[in-house]
C-alpha cells in the first residue's frame, strides 16, 4: 500500500472519501485507528453537551463533493422541500441524528472496514520514498489526523470537585457556572436552563456571533488566498481571532438567555463563584506539543512551527517532508496553518482534496 | 458561496457555453441574429456586474441571492437591448434569459461541484475547464460576429447628380441616394436582399420594377415619370416605406403594383403619397398591407385589394379618386380600418353604376370588414355587388 491515513475520526474518514472518489481501493489505502466508529469521538461529544443540530449547513458531511448536501437527502427522504428551502436561504442546519446516519450510510458502502487497521501510530519517520509509521510499514503518502489532543480543562479547576468538562457526561445541579463563551458553552447554558438551573456565565470576553466557526469567505480560496500570503506573525494573529469562541446568532439562542436573564436565573460574571457545579466549555487543548505524535514528528525531523501550529503549505502538506515522490500531510484542527476551519467536515474535505491532489500528481505512485 | 473573481467569471462563461450554443443553433433555425445577440449581451452585462459590482460587495454570495441578482441583470438586458434596437420577441427573449438562469444554478449549485471536487473551496474557479469555457465563449461569439459582419451588404452611395438608368441591381446591396441623387431611366432590382434608399427615379418603363426576389426595401424613394407603374413588383416580397409616387399625366399605369407574391409574406406600403394614375396602390393576389398612406387623384380606383387578394388598409387618405376610393374586388378579404375617403367623384363617363362615386366598394364575392372609416363626403359612402359583404363598425 502506498497510502496511509493516520487516525480514524471524522476528519480522517472524510479525506478517505475523497481518496475513494479519486479512484484509490480500500485494499490501496490504510487507516490507523482504534475506533471502528469514523463519529464515535463526536458522537460522545455531543451527546454530552446534548447538542441536538449541527452547526454546519447543508455541505457538512464526509462526502469529496458538496453536492448532493444533506438538505437534497432530506427533501428526498421527507418528500418535502423544506430542506432545500431552508437551505437556499442558509437556514438549514441538520439534525445530529441526520448527521450521524449519514455518517453511518458512507461508512458502510465506502469500504471503510477494509482499510481500517485497527491500530494506533505512535510514531511517524520520514525515510527513503516515504514515511514509515512505527513497524507496520513505508507508505509514500501519509495524512496524519490526529483528532484533538484532549480536553481543554483550565488549570486552576483541575482536581476541584465541583467541576466538570462540558464535553464529559454530566447532569446539572441547581446553581451552574459555564466557563466559556463559544458554541458548547452556549449549548450548556440553555441546557442547564432547561434543567431548572440558575446559571453565570463566566468568560474573559464577549462571545462572537458567527454562523459558522469562521466568516464564510475562508471556506473558500476568496478568503484563503489573502490568509496565505500573510506573514507568519501575521497568519498567526489572525488565526488567534479567527478561532475565537463564537455561536450562532438567533432568536433560538437569545430569547431563552433574554428571558432567564429577566428571571434572575442567567447573569454573566467575570469570575467563579459559589456554585454547585462549573462547567468546563472550553474545548480542546490547542498546539501540536499536546500531541505526542506530532511533537515527536516535529522534533525529529526539526518542523517549521509557529505558536503551536505545525506550518502547513496552503494545501494541508508539511514542505520539508513533501515533494514530487512522497507525502506528509495533516488534516483536522492540525491542518488550522493552512484551513483555518480546518476542524470542521469542510476543513477535512479541503485537506483530502489536497492530500489526493498530491497523490495523483505523484510521479512513483 | 465565496468567489473569486476568476471563479465568478469562469463559472458564469461556463455555465453560459450551452446558452452560447443553444442561441447558434436559434439564430441558424430562425435566421435572426437575436438570440446570439441577446447572449452576447446577457455575458456583457453579467461579467461587467462580476467585475463592478459583485466582487466587491458580495464576499459570500447566499443562493438566495440568485434571485434578485437575476432580476437585476434581466432589467439590464432589456434596458440594453432596447438602448441598442436589438429587435426580439418578447416572450421567447424571457424564455432564452430564464433558461440561462436556470441552468447557471443547476450548474453552480450541482452540475460543477460533481464535475470538479473542490469547486466550492476553489472559490468557482474551474480549473482547465474554466479556461476552455472562456475561449470557447469567446470564440463562439466572435465567430459569430464575424458571420454577421461578413453577411452585412455593402453600401453604395449614389452621388448626387443625375445618373443614366436603368440602374440594374444584380447583388444584395444597400443602395443610399445622397441628398439630389437622381436615377432616370429606372431601377430593376434583380436580386435579393437589397435596400434602396433615398433615390429620386425619374422616367422608365416603370420606374421602380422589383421582380422574383425577397427582402426587397424601399425608403425614401421618389418615382416620377414612369411610362407603366410608378413602383412594380412581381413575385416578390417588399417593404415599401416613406415613398412619393407622381402620375401625373399617367392615366393607365398603377402609382404602386404589387402581384402575385402571396406566398411570399406579408408585404407592406407605409407612408406613401400617391398622386394620379389609374390606380394609386393596387395588390393582385397578395397579401398586403396598406398603411399611413396618402393617394390622391387616381383614374379608376384609389386603393384596389383585387384577385384573391389579403389585405389591410389602415389609417391612409383617399382623396378626389374618379369612381371609386377603396375597392375589394374577386374574392378578396379586406380589412378597412380608421382610414379617410373624401371627394370620391362619380364617373359618369363609364355608365357604370359602381362608379358613381363610391367611398368603399366590395365587389365580386369579397369581403371587406370597416370600422372606424370617415366616409361621409361621397356620393355613395360604401356598397357591396355581386355576392360580396361589408361589415360596418362605426
Amino acid at each position: 500500500m502506498a497510502v496511509a491515513v493516520v487516525g480514524s475520526g471524522l476528519a480522517g474518514f472524510t479525506a478517505y472519501q475523497a481518496l475513494r472518489r479519486g479512484g484509490l481501493a480500500p485494499g490501496e489505502i490504510a487507516v490507523f485507528g482504534t475506533d471502528d466508529d469514523p463519529a464515535g469521538a463526536f458522537r460522545r461529544h455531543a451527546a454530552a453537551i446534548r447538542q441536538r443540530r449541527m452547526r454546519s449547513e447543508s455541505d457538512g458531511h464526509c462526502l469529496p463533493a458538496t453536492f448532493p448536501g444533506l438538505a437534497v437527502r432530506s427533501a428526498l427522504r421527507r418528500r418535502s422541500p423544506g430542506p432545500l428551502v431552508a437551505s437556499v436561504l442558509d437556514r438549514y442546519h441538520p439534525t445530529l441524528e441526520e448527521f450521524l446516519a449519514h455518517v453511518e450510510r458512507v461508512r458502510e458502502r465506502s469500504g471503510w472496514e477494509r482499510s481500517l487497521q485497527g491500530v494506533r501510530i505512535e510514531r511517524v519517520r520520514a525515510v527513503e520514498g516515504g514515511f514509515e509509521l512505527d513497524r507496520h510499514g513505508r507508505f509514500r503518502h501519509v495524512l496524519l489526523t490526529p483528532g484533538q489532543p484532549g480536553l481543554n480543562m483550565p488549570e486552576e479547576l483541575r482536581g476541584d470537585p465541583r467541576a466538570v468538562h462540558a464535553y464529559e457526561p454530566h447532569e446539572y445541579r441547581s446553581t451552574v457556572t459555564v466557563v466559556g463563551a463559544g458554541l458548547a458553552a452556549a449549548t450548556e447554558w440553555l441546557n442547564a436552563l432547561e434543567a431548572g438551573a440558575e446559571v453565570v456565565s463566566v468568560r474573559r470576553r464577549e462571545p462572537l456571533r458567527r454562523v459558522l466557526n469562521v466568516p464564510r469567505e475562508y471556506f473558500s480560496r476568496r478568503g484563503l488566498g489573502s490568509y496565505h500570503r500573510l506573514s507568519a506573525d501575521e497568519r498567526a494573529a489572525r488565526l488567534r481571532a479567527l478561532l475565537a469562541p463564537s455561536y450562532p446568532p438567533g432568536a433560538d439562542w437569545d430569547e431563552p438567555l433574554a428571558r432567564a436573564a429577566a428571571a434572575g436565573r442567567f447573569r454573566v460574571e467575570e469570575s467563579l463563584n459559589g456554585s454547585e457545579q462549573v462547567i468546563c466549555a472550553t474545548g480542546f487543548r490547542r498546539g501540536f506539543r499536546h500531541d505526542p505524535l506530532l511533537a515527536r514528528l516535529v522534533d525529529d525531523h526539526g518542523l517549521e512551527t509557529f505558536e503551536g501550529w505545525v506550518s502547513a503549505g496552503a494545501d494541508g502538506s508539511v514542505p520539508a517532508l513533501t515533494d514530487t515522490t512522497r507525502t506528509l500531510a495533516l488534516g483536522g484542527a492540525p491542518a488550522q496553518w493552512a484551513f483555518p476551519a480546518a476542524d470542521t467536515l469542510a476543513g477535512a474535505r479541503y485537506v483530502g482534496h489536497g492530500f489526493l491532489r498530491r497523490i495523483k500528481a505523484c510521479r512513483i505512485r | 458561496m465565496s468567489y473569486t473573481l476568476r471563479g465568478r467569471l469562469e463559472s458564469r462563461l461556463a455555465a453560459l457555453l450551452p446558452l452560447v450554443a443553444a442561441a447558434c443553433v436559434l439564430t441558424a433555425l430562425l435566421h435572426r441574429w437575436w438570440p446570439v445577440q441577446a447572449v452576447a449581451l446577457m455575458a456583457g452585462v453579467g461579467l461587467a456586474l462580476d467585475v463592478q459590482a459583485y466582487h466587491s460587495l458580495l464576499r459570500y454570495q447566499p443562493a438566495w441571492a440568485a434571485f434578485p441578482l437575476g432580476a437585476l441583470e434581466l432589467g439590464l438586458l432589456l434596458g440594453l437591448m432596447r438602448l441598442l434596437n436589438v429587435i426580439a420577441p418578447l416572450p421567447q427573449a424571457l424564455a432564452l434569459f430564464a433558461a440561462g438562469w436556470l441552468l447557471s444554478q443547476i450548474l453552480a449549485q450541482a452540475g460543477f461541484p460533481l464535475l470538479r471536487l473542490g469547486y466550492s473551496e476553489d472559490g468557482g474557479e474551474l480549473g482547465r475547464l474554466g479556461g476552455v469555457s472562456v475561449l470557447a465563449v469567446g470564440v463562439a461569439l466572435a465567430g459569430a460576429a464575424a458571420t454577421a459582419y461578413a453577411g452585412l451588404r455593402p453600401v453604395v452611395h449614389l452621388a448626387a447628380g443625375v445618373h443614366q438608368g436603368p440602374l440594374v441591381i444584380t447583388r444584395r446591396e444597400i443602395l443610399i441616394g445622397d441628398a439630389g441623387a437622381v436615377v432616370r431611366g429606372g431601377i430593376i432590382i434583380r436580386a435579393d436582399d437589397v435596400t434602396v434608399k433615398n433615390v429620386a427615379v425619374v422616367g422608365g418603363v416603370n420606374g421602380i420594377t422589383v421582380e422574383s426576389v425577397h427582402g426587397t426595401v424601399l425608403d425614401g424613394v421618389s418615382v416620377s415619370g414612369a411610362q407603366l407603374d410608378g413602383i412594380h413588383v412581381r413575385l416578390a416580397g417588399i417593404v415599401i416605406k416613406n415613398c412619393t409616387v407622381d402620375m401625373h399625366g399617367n392615366p393607365l399605369g398603377q402609382g404602386i403594383d404589387i402581384s402575385y407574391n402571396m406566398g411570399m409574406g406579408t408585404s407592406m406600403v407605409e407612408g406613401c403619397t400617391v398622386i394620379g394614375g389609374m390606380e394609386g396602390i393596387a395588390t393582385h393576389a397578395s397579401m398586403t398591407e396598406i398603411v399611413h398612406d396618402r393617394v390622391s387623384g387616381t383614374q379608376m380606383r384609389g386603393i384596389s385589394v383585387d384577385e384573391m387578394s389579403m389585405g389591410t388598409v389602415m389609417d391612409s387618405e383617399v382623396s378626389g379618386a374618379l369612381g371609386i376610393g377603396i375597392y375589394c374586388n374577386d374574392r378578396s378579404l379586406c380589412m378597412i380600418e380608421h382610414d379617410t375617403v373624401v371627394g370620391t367623384r362619380p364617373d359618369v363617363a363609364s355608365g357604370n353604376p359602381t362608379r358613381r362615386g363610391v367611398g368603399v366598394l366590395a365587389s365580386f364575392q369579397s369581403q371587406a370588414d370597416l370600422r372606424g372609416n370617415q366616409l361621409a363626403s361621397n356620393p355613395v359612402p360604401m356598397g357591396a355587388v355581386i355576392d360580396s359583404q361589408i361589415a360596418a363598425t362605426h
